[in-house]
């Protein structure tokens, strides 16, 4: 009888300690646009490393993400592809205000699956990429939210190619997800950024759309709302040049001044 | 009430979306019926082997995660899949982004739903019936027809209209083969789900919702009432 009590005991001791084992060990989630995760993901071991607190990172679309963080996701660092869902955040009071900098750059660019016979492709006013998509379509996020597909749409426009091709784009959720499609061959054109092009063997880049026919590509990162104290040691790890040199590499625009 | 009627009223993209699923939706059960009827008669009333075999596979859709299915339909129907990229060469049928591909996807995704009321039903089928109309000289399949088949009314209806019902609200694996385009492949589901995603999309996110809702509904009550009507025929009570 006795023994089975301090059986019960020790193992109530062990269950109500577990909890307190967990907290120690602090944890950030960041929320980042789906285009960052190659690069995040060396920078995030990196910051662990560094520090010893662990990141959990979830990517999607910009669009998305933000509707979470809205509705009270516990997220820590919010990083997105452009700055309208950004300001939407500040707006709805989901990010901490003054915590947002301007982080990355990054380019559109036309793809195509890595044996399509197309090269070369000039991309300029009158650009008619529904006829170079024939009767395939053409893979770019969601038009109307994700960041990747509100780029394509406004470059798109400005060369006058928006006309034909809106009845022939394949959305997508995301632009990794655009991404996919070309890379699998499923779709012959593709409009996604640089940096994605670039970690995908299945896809080759066949033009670059020029920079001022959309607005500036600008990551913009912040602390949320809810952001725990250590948030804080994630942003300024951003500013650092190990985060500078590991964006670069991947083929991101580094946009701020790096620190110590 | 007025209030709520001028709430409800749908954009051109939300009316697309309800035509949309609902032309997929009778597609994939009609498309579905054939080998429907073919698979739950072979399990009733055959034995062969193999039999489990096939019975696990009818019955895969229903335990596999969606986006699974769909992701093996994309290997094997897309563009460059095995069977898509054959169909594409030889007769140019495309069914990657398009509503046929969705309909597919629903099809698959509901088969089992509609296997199963259908077996259960020949099963019950009293075999003796049967019996008696051949040896009055009907055929097998003239005895399918008017007899069996008569009789598994109730199943049939049952199967048919679960079918119905679950091609309507398919999601997981339609968006992964055919993915989620306007006026193509954006059915009910895949509407709700992309205005979820868009800040700002709730207000036409809940009107999809309230609709789709009302059709499972009406299809339900449908469904029973037409299935106990047939009973009612079938047993003259």
């Amino acid at each position: 009888m006795l023994s089975r009590r301090l059986a019960a005991i020790c193992l109530f001791a062990a269950l109500a300690g577990a909890p307190l084992t967990a907290h120690a060990q602090e944890t950030l989630t960041v929320f980042a646009a789906a285009s960052m995760k190659n690069a995040l993901d060396d920078l995030n071991k990196s910051f662990t490393e560094k520090t010893g607190i662990k990141v959990a990172a979830s990517y999607a679309a910009s669009s998305a993400l933000i509707k979470q963080i809205e509705a009270g996701a516990p997220a820590d660092i919010f990083i997105s592809a452009d700055l309208d869902w950004m300001t939407y955040g500040l707006d709805k009071k989901a990010i901490a205000p003054k915590s947002n900098f301007n982080l990355l750059g990054n380019r559109l660019v036309l793809i195509a699956p890595k044996d399509s016979k197309l090269s070369d492709v000039k991309i300029g006013p009158g650009f008619d990429i529904a006829a170079l998509a024939s009767d395939g379509r053409i893979a770019t996020g969601d038009v109307r939210a994700v960041p990747a597909g509100k780029y394509a749409k406004a470059a798109l426009e400005k060369l006058g190619a928006w006309a034909k091709a809106e009845s022939k784009l394949a959305m997508t959720e995301n632009v990794r997800a655009a991404l996919a499609l070309v890379g699998r061959g499923e779709v012959p054109l593709g409009i996604v950024y640089e940096t994605d092009a670039k970690v995908e063997p299945n896809v080759k880049i066949v033009g670059a759309f020029p920079v001022n026919s959309h607005p500036a590509i600008v990551y913009p990162v912040a602390l949320t709302a809810t952001a725990k104290p250590g948030a804080k040691k994630y942003l300024d790890f951003l500013r650092t040049a190990t985060a500078l040199v590991i964006f670069e590499r991947y083929g991101f625009t580094y946009l701020v001044k790096a620190g110590p | 009430m007025r209030k709520r009627i001028v709430m409800l009223e749908l954009t051109p993209d939300e009316w697309t979306a309800i035509t949309l699923s609902l032309r997929i939706a009778l597609v994939a059960t009609l498309g579905a019926l054939p080998l429907g009827l073919l698979v739950a008669w072979l399990l009733a009333r055959e034995n062969f082997w193999g039999k489990a075999l096939l019975d696990g596979l009818v019955h895969l859709p229903l335990v596999l995660p969606p986006v699974v299915t769909g992701y093996l339909l994309l290997i094997a129907f897309g563009r460059k899949g095995i069977i898509g990229a054959f169909l594409e060469r030889t007769f140019g049928i495309v069914l990657a982004f398009r509503w046929t591909g969705a309909a597919l996807a629903c099809a698959v995704m509901a088969f089992p739903l509609l296997v199963r009321p259908l077996r259960l039903s020949f099963e019950a089928i009293d075999r003796k019936l049967e019996d008696a109309a051949s040896t009055l000289g009907a055929n097998r399949l003239w005895v399918f027809l008017t007899i069996s088949l008569p009789l598994a009314l109730p199943g049939l209806i049952a199967g048919m209209v679960l079918c119905f019902a679950k091609a309507l609200g398919e999601f997981g694996a339609t968006i992964t083969f055919v993915s989620n385009i306007p006026g193509e492949t954006q059915t009910i589901s895949a509407a709700i789900y992309t205005f979820t995603q868009i800040p700002g999309g709730d207000a036409a996110a809940g009107r999809l919702v309230i609709i789709a809702i009302v059709i499972a509904l009406v299809a339900l009550v449908l469904s029973e009432w037409l299935s106990r009507r047939a009973g009612t025929r079938l047993h003259g009570e």
